[in-house]
């Protein structure tokens, strides 16, 4: 089996591009927690991003597959004073949940973190591969 | 134990000459491909650094606002360059050992 002395690098770096365009996702959906409007009268539908792998072998790094859309429904909140607000003085807000934000971040931060150390740990092994040659 | 009736034709003068030209000349070729790996080694780390330095140029003007190419194109160049430098010290010890040698 060939290795690739550059494919622990590759593959750790992967991992950190994915999880900063989740992170840019979440921040999108934090931004977005209470827009009512997206420019088609429509609340903001909060974003989800969903990762595959970057090819068919089995040892390859992670790609974002794509951005969907969360289709649970909208949050009701009663603000008759609201521009947005319907007859009944009903105001649709995203389905934005900052809890489960928050939680995301966490994730996506400590995933990040972990590529990092994969990536820091893997840089000290080769260093003290080519210690050997001393 | 010395062997009372030694070859002759290996000590044949007009043959002896020959064998050690055609070593020379097998050590000479094996030197020289270890030389052109060498080179190449040096142009492939060459390559990576300057990889490394665009992907920088990149990030510093605005172009690629990506900082984690920067930093995978940073590490294989450190890595690569790391390794070369390591080839690079055992040659030079190895000549020097070569040099201080009393003949």
């Amino acid at each position: 089996m060939k290795v690739d002395t550059f494919g622990a690098v590759d593959i750790a770096v992967s991992g950190m591009r994915a999880h900063t365009k989740s992170m840019e996702v979440i921040s999108s959906n934090v931004a977005n927690a209470r827009t009512t409007d997206t420019g088609k009268g429509r609340p903001y539908r909060r974003l989800l991003a969903s990762f595959k792998t970057q090819s068919d072998d089995p040892v390859t790094g992670v790609a974002i597959e794509k951005i969907v859309t969360d289709k649970t429904d909208f949050q009701k909140i009663l603000d008759p004073g609201h521009p947005q607000a319907d007859k009944s003085g009903y105001v649709s807000m995203p389905n934005v949940h900052l809890p489960i934000e928050m939680m995301n971040l966490t994730v996506a931060a400590r995933a990040y973190q972990a590529n990092v150390a994969v990536l820091k740990r893997y840089q000290s092994m080769v260093e003290s591969t080519l210690e050997l040659l001393r | 134990m010395i062997n009372p009736t030694p070859n002759i034709a290996s000590l044949n003068p007009a043959t002896q000459p020959q064998t050690v030209n055609t070593v020379t000349a097998d050590k000479t070729a094996a030197f020289r491909n270890t030389v052109d790996t060498v080179k190449q080694q040096i142009s492939k780390v060459d390559g990576l650094q300057k990889e490394a330095d665009q992907s920088i140029t990149d990030l510093l003007t605005g172009k690629n606002e990506d900082i984690t190419s920067v930093v995978s194109a940073v590490a294989k160049a450190d890595m690569s360059f790391k390794l070369l430098v390591g080839v690079r010290n055992k040659l030079i010890e190895a000549y020097k050992q070569t040099m201080q040698m009393n003949i």
